[in-house]
């Protein structure tokens, strides 16, 4: 098959209502075998993992790609001079290298977004007033983040939708003043962004003695992450800030859960609890599994993501996460990133090592 | 049943907060464990009450006594009917999560390295003239000099291995000090154990010790602690040791054992057919032993070319050694986090450094081969070993000197002329322990700790100048 071929089969099963576990096992092996016959360090990493399309016959056989790989291989099926789009992490770990999936188009990617994104978020409202507080693509063209929020801007926000986030940061009169209309006109209003940002957003609104009450209807997008760029601040008492300072509901404060790795997003109905239940669209599959076996560990224990994203097609389907998470009946919970084991004795932890040879 | 932690002279158990922690490792069933809940003033009083009656129960005994006692409580530990003895294999692989069968030869090599012989040569190490520590004796330079131990000796233990307690502990009793040791919430049992038989074998000692805990990192007791001891002693990763080192009164020293790197060096003397296999057993032991949680366990061998056997073909060796050693002594159950840290260490060899893996996950050990000659770095511990070829060991001491600091004990397996070259080399880079390959886990008694002294490290001396007794002599009632 070609990627043409494959492209044509996942639009259109993303388009179509659901999926039967059928239809995406059968879908699931398709893309596998492509990927096997076109990428090359994926199908050496699955052969040596005894994998081939001739034995994997469940999509849940499919060899996870640790994400950790992205970092020193160049998994694609294209080459990558002729890739449509790099997305980079924004890690710097492991002597600077970041983890890079080169995407020869994003036709499946834009597709997967707006259809997951449309119901998850848009909640069937065609479009919203929407505030990103994150750079423009054109400012990160290597951030599938941004790309992403530029999807969601142009494909569901008004024109009166604006970036938020300019060389210096946070353009707070523009906010102001965007929140201060919504509140008058009682127009529904979106504010979309990373965690951090949202963060900052509050600091800045609440150091002028501001709150917001936002009509009706409108609603908050984080994205996770805070990564050391603001105050960490625990989930609970996020959600709380961020009902307070714009007046929206913790159940309409919605949080997306993404990776640089993968092409679809995941999300949760809103967080009136934390933490809240996520989960992604049909064409994806997600696994809470041991770190190193692979194995699914029994519900309700805790596991690291492994996700199956058919619109991954490009790069690789399935990966494994370091993200801690419990399976529910609905999704997963997520519970942040695992942490290495810390040396509890004398004996040398990989970081402390790292640090003291720096320092040494 | 629920065990108490702790051993607290002078304080009313009952009048005492204790609170219940379920202790295990990896999913194991846990054991309950009681830990006092302790106010800095705690801490204060026990110290006083520690150095009160060491000044009157301790210090006046000659050394010689000590080590008697010391002698009686190993015996007692050594001799699997006694009820310690039992309470410790049943609990403290519950606790640890390490292997029972592992844990009962650990606790008796461990012992071993304890009773009156072994202690004779801990002081024999430090001392040319033991008794040095009972009285003033004859010093080379002229005069003559006594070492006197702290008043009160602080500890701060780790719980990675157990008995890991021992080492310090007895040296503070050798020396005379009242002792207030802290253990770590991961074992705290081996040190109230040994404190208990200690009281009964010697009872005019039972107060002269106290064994304290406290959830790590916590600041008042810590600092109270501290504030209450003449010296201390910490066992811990660089963060830790760094707050600890914080809370320190002026004035007052730390000694610090913090994280440490050891690895093994395998000539291709050691690699001839007859000798390999033993080879990779012998590596394989220093492995496994305590997962390589201790800080002279090995996180890689450097395996010269040139032999019989090639670098690859004893990775192999090493792997099937370790197989055979899980069979009879399996791997502890590993937590969330140490299975990740595995599995990224894993990820990390295959990837970042095209290492060949050898054996899959699902194994309680992991070998990983490196051809390229350059290898050194940490594992992720828990029987994760790197192979890395090299063309001459000579080559590795350069290789590991920017890692000095960190260096502690080197397992070689080479022909004595290389194993002296080498340990030059290697002490030159920072190691302080050079081992047989096969004994790099049991460091023989009086061995020096990351390159110090046990005892004389913890003393100071009184000296008489040499011209104070002739100076005495003139007012002598018989002078003439």
């Amino acid at each position: 098959m070609t990627r043409d071929d494959i492209s044509a089969d996942l639009l259109k099963f993303i388009s179509t209502p659901q999926s039967s576990e059928d239809a995406f096992n059968a879908q699931a092996l398709t893309v596998f075998d492509f990927q096997f016959q076109n990428n090359q360090p994926y199908a050496t990493f699955a052969r040596s993992r005894g994998k081939t399309p001739r034995t994997v016959k469940h999509w849940s056989d499919i060899p996870p790609v640790p994400i950790n790989a992205f970092k020193s291989l160049d998994l694609t099926c294209c080459q990558p001079d002729k890739a449509a789009a790099v997305f980079m992490t924004s890690g710097t770990t492991q002597g600077g290298r970041r983890g890079k999936s080169y995407h020869a188009a994003l036709d499946v990617y834009d597709a997967s977004m707006r259809r997951n994104f449309a119901d998850r978020f848009m909640r069937g409202t065609p479009r919203l007033t929407m505030g990103i507080l994150f750079p423009t693509a054109a400012m990160m063209p290597n951030s599938s983040l941004a790309h992403y929020l530029d999807l969601a801007i142009t494909g569901f926000g008004t024109p009166d939708s604006q970036w938020l986030i300019g060389p210096d940061g946070i353009d707070l009169p523009r906010l102001t003043q965007a929140l201060e209309q919504s509140e008058a006109t009682g127009q529904s209003y979106a504010l979309l962004g990373a965690s951090f940002s949202l963060v900052h957003a509050m600091d800045a609104v609440q150091a002028q003695g501001r709150r917001f009450q936002l009509p009706p209807g409108s609603r908050i997008l984080d994205t996770g992450g805070f990564k050391g760029q603001s105050r960490e601040l625990e989930l609970d008492a996020f959600y709380d800030a961020l009902s307070q300072t714009f007046g929206v509901a913790r159940a309409d404060c919605i949080g997306m859960y993404g990776m640089t790795e993968l092409s679809s997003q995941f999300y949760d109905d809103g967080n009136a609890t934390c933490p809240s239940v996520k989960s992604g669209p049909h064409w994806v599959r997600s696994r809470v599994v041991n770190p190193l076996t692979g194995q699914s560990v029994p519900k309700g224990e805790t596991g690291v993501l492994a996700h199956t994203d058919l619109a991954h097609y490009n790069i690789v389907t399935t990966i494994l996460t370091e993200d801690a998470a419990i399976e529910t009946d609905n999704g997963f919970q997520l519970l942040g990133r695992v942490s290495g084991a810390e040396a509890v004795g004398c004996s040398m932890a990989v970081d402390a090592f790292l640090k003291a040879a720096k320092a040494g | 049943m629920v065990d108490h932690a702790c051993y607290l002279p002078g304080l009313d158990p009952q009048a005492l907060r204790w609170k219940t922690l379920t202790l295990g490792h990896g999913g194991g069933l846990g054991h309950d464990v009681a830990v006092p809940v302790l106010e800095p003033q705690d801490m204060t009083r026990l110290a006083e009450h520690v150095r009160h009656h060491a000044a009157r129960n301790l210090r006046p005994l000659p050394v010689s006594r000590i080590v008697d006692v010391i002698d009686t409580v190993i015996a007692r530990l050594l001799d699997r009917q006694d009820p310690y003895r039992r309470r410790m294999e049943h609990a403290l692989p519950i606790v640890t999560g390490y292997d029972a069968q592992m844990v009962r030869l650990g606790l008796t090599r461990t012992l071993k390295t304890f009773r009156k012989p072994e202690l004779l040569r801990f002081l024999a190490e430090d001392f040319p003239n033991p008794a040095i520590l009972d009285g003033f004796q004859p010093l080379p330079k002229g005069g003559y000099g006594q070492a006197f131990g702290p008043g009160v000796l602080g500890h701060i233990w780790a719980g990675n291995v157990p008995a890991l307690p021992l080492w310090s502990l007895v040296c503070g009793l050798l020396v005379k000090s009242g002792n207030i040791g802290k253990v770590a919430t991961a074992e705290p049992l081996f040190a109230t154990w040994f404190a208990q038989v200690l009281a009964d074998v010697a009872p005019e000692l039972a107060d002269c010790l106290a064994v304290v805990w406290w959830q790590g990192g916590d600041d008042a007791p810590e600092r109270a602690m501290l504030q209450a001891t003449d010296l201390a002693l910490a066992y811990g990763g660089s963060e830790a040791l760094a707050d600890i080192h914080g809370r320190m009164p002026p004035g007052k020293r730390l000694l610090e054992f913090g994280h440490k790197v050891s690895f093994a060096m395998i000539s291709a003397a050691a690699l001839d057919p007859a000798k390999a296999a033993d080879t990779a057993r012998r590596a394989a032991d220093d492995i496994a032993r305590y997962d390589q949680q201790g800080c002279f366990a090995p996180h890689v061998v450097f395996v010269e070319k040139g032999g019989h056997v090639s670098p690859r073909v004893f990775a192999r060796y090493l792997a099937g050694a370790l197989s055979a050693f899980g069979h009879r002594y399996p791997r502890r159950g590993l937590t969330m986090a140490e299975a990740n840290s595995l599995a990224a260490w894993r990820h990390q060899e295959e990837f970042a450094h095209g290492a060949q893996m050898i054996g899959d996950a699902l194994g309680d050990w992991s070998v990983s081969f490196h051809e390229g000659g350059s290898g050194f770095g940490p594992s992720c511990l828990n029987r994760a070993i790197r192979v890395v070829a090299v063309d001459d060991l000579a080559d590795v001491p350069s290789q590991v000197a920017p890692y000095r600091t960190l260096l502690q004990t080197v397992g070689i397996a080479a022909p004595p002329d290389a194993l002296f070259k080498l340990a030059g080399l290697l002490g030159e880079a920072g190691v302080t322990r050079i081992a047989a390959l096969g004994d790099m886990t049991t460091p023989e008694a009086g061995w020096h700790h990351d390159g110090r002294f046990n005892l004389s490290d913890l003393v100071q001396i009184t000296e008489i100048d040499a011209r104070a007794p002739p100076a005495a002599d003139t007012l002598a009632a018989y002078d003439d």
